[in-house]
């Protein structure tokens, strides 16, 4: 298992419960899907994950030590993260947007100059490379279409060189074709690299299509985990109508 | 893969005409820079050449002479009317003037142009030259530094409220014309609230100036602290000079520490 999450919870400081008790593992070079309705607590587990938020209760373990322990800086370079709204640099390049995916890896005095090492460069590129958009490196981000901007968002992560890649419902704003290929090119170069891919998603047709393993999550609780074949009309309710059998 | 090279080529050519580029405009800024600090006589030398004057000065002023301090309260509360008066005067000119000089809400493109002419007409006028004027109109005393602060705090707010709402979020505005709203109320309800909180911040700065404004003002008799500041180093009462130094001192620290929190409080 690279990442095992043992009875995660989370409640916010307004009193709303986010996470009840989340476990599950997840082996090396998978692509799970996390599905669920929009506050079924998705993004929150992601967050988790990557402590851009810290658990109430709980523990991540990564390739078995305890995420909460140890440097911050450490810990967040392992994890690329690709969110729904792409969050490029707008104003930078779209080389620098995905050499800013090292950053992790740099001093500050450093990044004080807005340079960046050859090797950097290098890395960069060739993570543009493999989604095919090395030919736009120099053009500001936005200029780029969103399905662009979001193949850029990904050459980011890989950039980090991560050993997961978070995506945080990375194609709910582009239409299904520019989805589909999106998706694509994330699965196809986690699995060139190794990479594993918690990929958090609302859609069930992209589910069935992508995944290899679905977790079902409604209301902040793991109410399924199985193949996406085992998705049946009735696990499908329990996920996204479980309000209304509760009612 | 040859395209990566192509394009790590491609790169480090960019960077050396970047390079090129910056250092050559960098060598002409520092060129014109040298010119300049020669014309203007900046000079360190001078400087510690004239240390021993300045020491001078300063012990001529020691200690502030604090029996003076009572005759000063009328003039420090007056200062701080001023300041808040001529803020206020120049929120209510700001939001219509920046309304009309904004690309996005302008009735029209010449009154565009018209207004951003007077705005940048008003700031171009320094708040003591526009004391002079106000001064020469309504007489000696407080009301015309109020117009003053006023008109010149007027041309500052409503430009920077102009360019906020030049700047807004296209897609609320766009909801509320789909809506059938006339343009008015597409101002109200889509633009408005979106630079409410950079406004309201920077007001309150504008206040903060206000009050450093309205101490010198009374340099050409528009009311406030000025005014004793300059009758007491004409009559070379320096102990009572520093006096009024501290007060505005004082007043200034106290007034960017309430603005301070009302910002934090607003934002």
């Amino acid at each position: 298992m690279v990442l095992e999450l043992k009875n995660v919870s989370k409640t916010y400081p307004g009193g709303v419960q986010a996470l009840r008790d989340v476990s599950f593992g997840v082996p090396q070079g998978q692509f799970l899907v996390i599905l669920g309705p929009s506050g079924a607590g998705k993004s929150t587990l992601m967050r988790c994950v990557n402590r851009l938020v810290e658990p109430t209760a709980g523990s991540i373990l990564f390739q078995g030590k305890d995420t909460g322990q140890g440097s911050l800086r450490a810990i967040r370079r392992q994890f690329g993260m690709v969110f729904q709204q792409f969050n490029l640099v707008k104003r930078l390049s779209v080389l620098t947007n995905v050499m800013t995916g090292r950053l992790g890896y740099r001093s500050v005095w450093r990044s004080l100059a807005y340079s960046f090492p050859e090797e950097d460069k290098r890395i960069a590129v060739e993570c543009l490379a493999r989604v095919n958009m090395e030919h736009k490196a120099f053009q500001r981000a936005d200029t780029l279409s969103g399905g662009e901007q979001q193949r850029v968002a990904i050459a980011r992560a890989l950039a980090q060189h991560p050993k997961v890649i978070l995506a945080d419902e990375p194609v709910a704003s582009l239409d299904p074709k520019i989805a589909r290929q999106v998706l694509t090119y994330l699965r196809q170069v986690a699995k060139e690299l190794g990479i594993t891919v918690l990929c958090n998603l609302h859609q069930v047709d992209y589910a069935r299509e992508f995944a290899e393993r679905v977790v079902g999550m409604s209301k902040g609780a793991v109410v399924f985990d199985g193949t996406a074949a085992e998705l049946t009309e009735d696990i499908l309710h329990r996920i996204y109508y479980r309000e209304e059998k509760a009612a | 893969m040859s395209a990566v090279a192509a394009v790590l080529a491609e790169e480090s050519q960019r960077r050396a005409q970047r390079l090129t580029r910056a250092l050559l405009w960098g060598l002409l800024a520092a060129g014109v820079l040298w010119f300049t600090a020669r014309q203007i006589g900046l000079n360190p030398v001078a400087l510690a050449r004239g240390a021993p004057f300045m020491a001078d000065f300063f012990s001529r002023m020691f200690p502030p002479d604090l029996g003076h301090l009572a005759l000063l309260r009328d003039a420090t509360i007056e200062t701080v009317q001023i300041a808040v008066w001529g803020t206020l005067i120049a929120i209510g000119l700001s939001i219509p003037l920046a309304l009309l000089g904004a690309k996005n809400t302008t009735p029209h493109i010449l009154v565009f142009h018209a207004t951003r002419i007077f705005l940048n007409a008003l700031r171009s006028i320094n708040e003591l030259v526009f004391a002079l004027i106000f001064v020469a109109a309504v007489g000696l005393g407080p009301f015309a530094g109020v117009l003053a602060i006023a008109l010149h705090a007027t041309g500052m707010l409503a430009k920077f409220c102009a360019e906020e709402v030049e700047g807004v979020d296209r897609g609320p505005v766009e909801a509320m014309q789909a809506t059938g709203a006339g343009r008015l109320q597409v101002i109200l309800f889509g633009i408005v609230p979106q630079v409410v909180p950079a406004f309201v911040s920077y007001a309150v700065y504008r206040f903060d100036v206000s009050i450093r404004a309205a101490t010198i003002l009374g340099l050409v008799g528009a009311g406030g602290l000025g005014f004793s500041l300059v009758k007491t180093m004409k009559l070379f009462k320096y102990h009572e000079t520093a006096t009024c130094i501290l007060v505005i001192f004082l007043l200034v620290f106290i007034s960017d520490w309430i603005c301070a929190r009302m910002r934090a409080r607003i934002l």
